[in-house]
């Protein structure tokens, strides 16, 4: 049985697809703040992750096949779409440093109201913790430092292909972990 | 159709893939729906990861993207063509060359992204969502705007009052780079030009001399 509130997914899914004016409205009112914070969180600057959000969901919003209803949930999608352009622009400005410092260093203070969750923000830790470490530094190097597989594959010393699958089966199991709430 | 995605749609949701490997996945998921499925999954995997990272509140004056917005009604005309006419003018030119070109969509990619910007940039022009800068008046009469993409993708220069092909450059670090020529049709000069950045200083060039320079602020 659907609930209401994947009725209402299902419906901004549809409209979304449709490339209905509102449903771009709709997506941005709701998923705006979780898309602000997926860009900070890879740029750390508030400027670059607003300006990475316009670009993204403009490349979307111009390409009428980039969103389709076998592609899921619109929410998921956008996340990625924006990350994505946040990764992209980290690795074209050539500070990935930064990135790989991430995991370790606390977050740092900044000027907006941080809404941090630490209760998430350990689950995080504690399901990564708890995945094998040949499936945790593939998967960390790929989604904390911003490489790619070929890097990732160079840097540990492992053939591509098994990267792949490790990174593939390690974000399974992490997001399953992360997924089972109490 | 190329191979379906597998493992790859893992890489592809954690930003892990090159920006080919990643073309090549959008281009086969927009016509294979079980792959479609697949990278939805993984994208759904990596939005569990990073709604569990630390949240933070839109800062104040955080403004929403532009999106398209319904069409507005037209407004009397006078002897001289309003600016918002000749944007739609510009906006038939773009339909104009994009049509013929549509059937090259699955032969090649870079052309078929090239018409999306067009096809994009139309749209823009003819809802009204695009930035406007004004070139400094020019002492021939004729005046110049360049109407923009927030984004940088694309670039529309319309001189009106226009007596002779102008070229356009892009001003940026104490150089000119030549971006192409305005030519005249009637009274109107334009060029279009679809660019992958955003510059932020052009100006109009007649020979050797820049006849004009407009700022443009994003």
């Amino acid at each position: 049985m659907h609930s209401p509130e994947s009725e209402d997914d299902d419906r901004l899914a549809a409209a979304f697809a449709a490339r209905e004016s509102w449903a771009f409205d709709e997506a941005y009112r709701r998923f705006g703040g979780l898309l602000y914070s997926t860009a900070y969180n890879v740029l750390g600057n508030a400027d670059d992750a607003q300006d990475c959000i316009h670009d993204a969901l403009a490349r979307v919003w111009r390409s009428p096949n980039a969103y389709s209803r076998s592609r899921g949930a619109v929410r998921s999608f956008l996340v990625v779409c924006v990350r994505n352009e946040a990764i992209s622009r980290m690795r074209s400005l050539g500070r990935r440093a930064r990135l790989t410092e991430r995991l370790a260093a606390e977050p740092q203070e900044h000027d907006e109201i941080r809404i941090a969750d630490p209760i998430e923000r350990d689950r995080l830790r504690t399901a990564l913790a708890a995945l094998p470490p040949e499936q945790r530094a593939p998967l960390e190097l790929a989604y904390y430092g911003g490489k790619t597989h070929v890097e990732v594959a160079e840097e540990l010393g492992a053939p591509l292909g098994t990267v792949k699958s490790r990174i593939a089966l390690g974000l399974r199991k992490l997001a399953a972990a992360l997924g089972a709430r109490q | 159709m190329s191979e379906h995605i597998a493992d790859d749609a893992a890489l592809y949701a954690l930003g892990a893939l090159d920006e080919v490997s990643h073309r090549r996945i959008d281009a086969h998921v927009a016509g294979c729906d079980a792959c479609a499925a697949l990278l939805g999954e993984a994208e759904a995997r990596v939005a569990v990861l990073a709604a569990a990272e630390a949240q933070h509140a839109l800062p104040a004056g955080f403004t929403a993207p532009a999106r398209p917005q319904p069409a507005v009604a037209k407004t009397a005309s006078s002897a001289r063509p309003k600016w918002r006419a000749i944007a739609a003018a510009a906006a038939a030119v773009l339909v104009f060359g994009f049509a013929p070109s549509a059937y090259l969509w699955q032969q090649n990619r870079a052309m078929h992204d090239s018409m999306e910007t067009e096809n994009a940039a139309m749209r823009q022009l003819a809802d009204g969502r695009f930035r406007t800068a004004t070139f400094a008046a020019m002492s021939d009469g004729s005046d110049a705007r360049v109407m923009y993409s927030p984004d940088g993708s694309w670039y529309v220069v319309i001189v009106r009052g226009a007596t002779k092909a102008l070229q356009v450059a892009w001003m940026h670090d104490g150089e000119r780079t030549m971006l192409g020529t305005a030519q005249p049709h009637g009274d109107v000069a334009m060029l279009y030009l679809p660019r992958s950045h955003r510059m932020d200083q052009l100006a109009l060039v007649d020979g050797p001399a820049v006849v004009a320079e407009a700022q443009l602020a994003y």
